[in-house]
Order: structure tokens, then sequence, then C-alpha cells
């Protein structure tokens, strides 16, 4: 029985040059990701994770190997169409959130849907569902300096899920954030999983966060040497 | 437009930057629109091409020498020739020095006739008084209106360049198309070749008429070839030309506008440039996010390059705004002492020029940031904290 999955990596390989230098960061790595999984990617400083999620996320490229998700082979398309996939099927949430200062909570969330067709009236009420999930309808409008880490990070995972993307991906999504902020948004992030479906790719360096995940794979000197399932 | 609110919100996100900016541009644009204008509108008062057909001629030594009056004999018999007109500039004073306004003597019957672009309104009843009364005067009607003349009031002029006084019967106001044209006055020449020694059967220019223009440069030659070798040479010229002699006093004007200009606007590229690249180098992380969110390079460019250019056209808006009332102030306060300011408005060709330039430094200025904050891998962007 095949089992679905969303995320192949085969043989993946990335190098960064300095001058003639080159400095091999992933070597022949093999991922493979179910739909609806939730995975935890840990692993030393340097050893590579960040690389390994924006390759798999669409924002860089490798330099060997093949890599695909959602059904394309990331090596087939263009920046614009890679630009247009990764506006359908990945969200994005960052460590230091990156909302837009000037934009209150309501217009960030708001953001990926310029991108679609869709009208005024639909993007609101996509905008508010998504607000409701992440339990902050109200603070709509409010700015990102008015707004707590916490509640940052929260309406930063809303604008991620906004577009109704196949996959997550996070980057140290609790690095900057207290405990308890950083126990509540793991909490969404299992909910999204669990109730809603998304497959999560999850950085972490935090084993109280990585906890949460179903699987742990850890990363070492260019390939995952050990894969671990979660018993909860 | 889906981002036109985006936009203006980043555009402020330094609101005192932005208006500082805004500000700067205001300024320059002003400073450029009123320079501008003011030398189209001289260059359109000596292009005048109400004067396409008349030809001013004078002596070809200076302009202050005389022509005998028998030269018009001649020149009224030639075929291209309407009419001949005798014109001496009076430059006299009413009460004042400083009220000043352009006074002529002229032979009276071709004036309308010479000047028939410029006198178009008038009662042929008091036209026919001003021909019989030898100290009878005609002036253009916002000429009368600045100093409260009526017809029939009396004018006394104080001679400054001829020893006489004239005390002038205001016997006709005429209208003109343009108030530019209305501020000149006009009386007998007799008055002043009987009442100066020295203009007995002399004057200063003869204006001709041609039937029509293309005829006029044949003329021009055939006129001074035939004065060549007299005693008194003439030099003809259009009357545009004759004009252009006049503003030439003021200097160079041109050069020195157009240099300032291009000063002006050298500065607001190197400014709008500043502001721009400060604006967008402090949003790569901003906009590598939003590429990681699918918006694609080129889209990315056209808002940042939208922000710019908006940014250049407020500066330019507001500065078109200040030349606008500026343009009513120069008119009030220099009109009557530089007859040719009486008109003077912003013309379009300025306003146009005036967006454009703003726009496209908008544009230039944008460009080069836009692009190299576009062109940078987006997870460099992102490490970029
Ligand atoms: N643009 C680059 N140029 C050169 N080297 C790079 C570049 N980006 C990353 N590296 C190197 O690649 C290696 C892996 O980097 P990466 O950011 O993926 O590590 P990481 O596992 O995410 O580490 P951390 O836990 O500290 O975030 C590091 O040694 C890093 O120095
Ligand atoms: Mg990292």
């Amino acid at each position: 029985m095949a089992l679905d999955f969303i995320i192949r990596c085969e043989a993946v390989a990335k190098s960064y040059w300095r001058g003639t230098l080159e400095i091999p960061v992933l070597q022949g790595l093999d991922l493979e990701i179910p739909r609806g999984g939730y995975y935890a990617l840990m692993g030393p400083s340097g050893s590579g994770k960040t690389t390994l999620l924006n390759l798999i996320a669409g924002i860089d490229r490798p330099t060997g190997g093949s890599i695909e998700v959602c059904g394309y082979d990331l090596n087939d398309l263009d920046d614009d169409q890679l630009a247009g996939w990764r506006s359908q099927h990945v969200g994005f949430i960052f460590q230091n959130y990156n909302l837009v200062p000037v934009l209150n909570a309501f217009e960030n969330v708001e953001l990926p849907l310029l991108l679609t067709r869709l009208s005024r009236r639909e993007r609101r009420e996509k905008v508010l569902e998504a607000l409701a999930l992440v339990n902050l309808t109200d603070r709509l409008e409010n700015y990102p300096r008015q707004l707590s880490g916490g509640q940052e990070q929260r309406v930063a995972i809303a604008r991620a899920i906004v577009t109704e993307p196949d996959i997550l991906v996070a980057d140290e999504p609790t690095g900057a954030l207290d405990a308890k902020n950083a126990e509540e948004v793991m909490a969404l992030l299992e909910r999204l999983n669990s109730e809603v479906g998304k497959t999560i790719l999850l950085v972490t360096h935090d084993p109280k966060a990585a906890h949460h995940a179903r699987i742990q794979i850890h990363l070492e000197k260019g390939v995952l040497d050990r894969t671990v399932e979660v018993n909860r | 437009m889906r981002y036109i609110h985006l936009i203006l919100r980043s555009l402020f996100r330094s609101r005192r930057r932005t208006i500082l900016t805004v500000l700067f541009l205001a300024v320059s644009v002003f400073l450029v629109a009123t320079l501008q204008s003011i030398l189209l509108t001289l260059d359109a008062f000596a292009n005048n091409p109400n004067s396409s057909n008349r030809i001013a001629v004078r002596h070809k030594v200076s302009l202050t020498n005389l022509l005998p009056l028998r030269y018009a004999d001649w020149i009224r018999q030639q075929p291209e020739v309407e009419e001949v007109m005798a014109l001496q500039w009076f430059g006299g004073i009413y009460q004042d020095p400083r009220n000043f306004f352009p006074n002529f003597a002229a032979e009276p019957e071709p004036i309308v006739r010479i000047f028939k672009e410029e006198i178009v309104e008038y009662s042929e009843t008091q036209w026919r008084d001003f021909l019989r009364d030898r100290n009878g005067c005609i002036v253009g009607e916002a000429l009368a209106k600045k100093y409260g003349w009526k017809v029939g009031d009396v004018i006394p002029m104080q001679g400054t360049i001829f020893p006489i006084n004239p005390r002038l019967n205001l016997r006709l106001i005429y209208r003109s198309r343009r108030l530019t044209d209305e501020q000149a006055m006009y009386f007998h020449f007799k008055l002043v070749e009987e009442g100066v020694p020295f203009m007995q059967g002399r004057v200063g220019n003869l204006w001709v008429r041609a039937k029509h223009p293309d005829e006029v440069p044949r003329l021009i030659e055939r006129i001074d070839r035939h004065f060549a070798d007299a005693v008194e040479p003439t030099l003809s010229e259009t009357e545009n030309a004759f004009q252009l002699e006049f503003l030439k006093m003021m200097g160079n004007l041109a050069t020195i506008i157009h240099a300032i200009t291009g000063a002006v606007l050298v500065a607001i590229l190197i400014v709008t440039a500043n502001t721009m690249a400060m604006a967008i180098r402090e949003r790569t992380t901003e906009v590598a996010v939003f590429r990681a969110m699918g918006f694609t390079g080129s889209r990315m460019l056209g808002i940042l390059m939208a922000e710019g250019i908006l940014l250049a056209i407020m500066g330019g808006m507001a500065g078109l705004g200040l030349a606008w009332l500026a343009a009513g102030g120069i008119r009030a306060a220099l009109g009557s002492v530089i007859p040719w300011l009486t008109d003077f408005t912003i013309p379009v060709d300025t306003l146009l020029f005036c967006l454009h330039a703003s726009m496209g430094l908008g544009i230039l200025s944008t460009f080069i940031p836009a692009y190299r904050v576009v062109r940078r891998p987006i997870v460099e962007g992102l490490r970029a904290l």
C-alpha cells in the first residue's frame, strides 16, 4: 500500500560557496513526509535545518537531487511559477513573526489573499475565519506594535493559513516567545494538524516544542541520522 | 488597485521623512514651474503670432538714431505693403515714474490697421473724435481701469526723452483679446514733431504691415537694400525680433533659467533617490516575506515603483499648487510694472513638463534600489535582520 507522500526529497544536496571553497550543507538527503504529517526537524546549530526547510518551501533551490511537494517537482518550475505555487500550497511562519508594521492585524492576514481572485467580501470572510481559528477576532484593528509577541505570532499563523495551503513551514516559531506563549502557539499548531489536517514541518531547538510533533527527525552532518516517533 | 492601500501605508511608514521629502519636492517644483512660466510668457510675448505681418524699421546704427519720415513714402509704394506708420516710443511719465506703461506717439490714421489684432473693439465715433483732436489719445481698457480714466479725461504726461509735457484728452478706450495688449497708450505724432525741434521730419521707427506673412523676409531685405547707401541706412526686422531686442536688455534670462531648472532637477533626483533607497533598504526583510508568500519579483517591483512615483507626484502637485497661487501674486504685484506679466499664469506646457519631470524622477530614483532589493535571493532577505 503506497502512502500519500506530500513531500518527497531525493538525494537532495545543497552547498554554499565562499569564493572557490565549497561548503556542503546537505549531502544526498532523502525524506518523505505523508499528507497530514507533523514533523519536527531538529539538529545542532548550523546543521542545515533552515536550509532544508527553505528548499522544501520553494524559496531556495537545491544544488542537487529533486524535491517534490504537492505533486510538483520544484526543479521544473521557474521563479514566477514557483511564486505562484508557494501562494497556493505553502504557509510560512517565522521566528520574528515578520508582520508588516504599517498594516493592522486584519490587513496583515489579508495580504496573501490579494494574490487571489477573491472579492473584497470573500477576502473579509476568509480573514475573519482565520483570525477566529487563532482566537484573535477582537484584535482586528490592532497594529503589530499594539500586540504581544504571542498575539503577533498568532496573527502570523492566521496569515499563513488564510489561503488554505497544504503545508505549513515554521522555522523556530517559538524562538522569541516566553514559555507560556510558546506553549499556546504550539497547542495552536497541534490543533491545526489534528483538526484541520495541515501537514506541518517545524524546525526547533526546543525539545518541549518538538514534543508536540508526531515525528522528530534529526539532521546531522548533512543527512538525517535518526527518526523518532513521539509517544503521547 | 488592490495594492493602493498598502502603497499609501508604506509611503507614510516614516511620516517625517516622507513629509520632508514632499515639501522639498514641492518647493523645487514650485521654483522650476515659476521660472519656466516666466520664460514661456516672455517668449510668447516675443513670438506673438499676431505680429507675424509686421516689420519694425529703425536706424541701422542704434535704437536711438532717427530716420527721415519721408522713407515712409517709398516703403508705402512697395507692392507687398499694406500700411506704413511712423511710431515713436515717447517714454512719458504719468504722475509718478513708478506708473510705468508703454506710450507711443504715432501717425494716427494707420494705428488701428497696423495693430488690428490688438485693437479689436472700439467705438467708431470715439475713433473719429480721436482723429479730429490733435491732443487726443487712445488707451487700452486694462490701463484705463488701472488709473480710473474715462473718455473725456485729461491725462497730463511728462516727457522724459523729449522736452514736452503734453496734456492729452482721452478720446477712445479699446479692448483686446489679451490683457497684455490693453496696456498701451497712443497719441498724435504731430505733438512730438511740432513740439520738439530735432524731431522735425524724423521718427524713431516706421512700422510696416505686409499683406502676407510670407512676404515679410523679402520686404525686409528690399527695404534695407534700398536704403543701404543712404546717409541714414535702415535696419528692418520682424516685430518679434525687435521685441526680443528689447527683452534682451534683461540679460540672458533663458540660459540662467534653464541652468537653474537643470540644477534643481538634479537636486530632486538626489533627494528622492536617497529617500527611496532608505525606505526600500530598511524593508529588505519585508520584501523577502512578501515574495515567500508568493508575490512575484515583478509584482514587488511594481509596488515599490508605485510608491516612489506617488511620492514624486505628490511633491510635484504640491509644487504646482504653490506656483499657481504665486502666479496670482506675481500678476498682482508685477503685472503693472512689467506689462507682459499682466496675463502671467502657469502655462499648460509648464504644468505638463513639471508633472512629467517629477514622475520621471520618481521612476528614475526608485528603480535602482527597488530592482536591487527584488533581485536579492529570498533566503538572504529573510536572514537580513
Ligand atoms: N548564504 C549562505 N552562504 C554561505 N553559507 C551559508 C549560507 N546560508 C547558510 N550557510 C551555512 O550553511 C550551514 C547551515 O545553515 P542553516 O541556516 O541551514 O543552519 P541551521 O541548522 O538552521 O542553524 P540554526 O539552528 O543556527 O538556525 C551553516 O554552516 C551556515 O553557515
Ligand atoms: Mg536555522
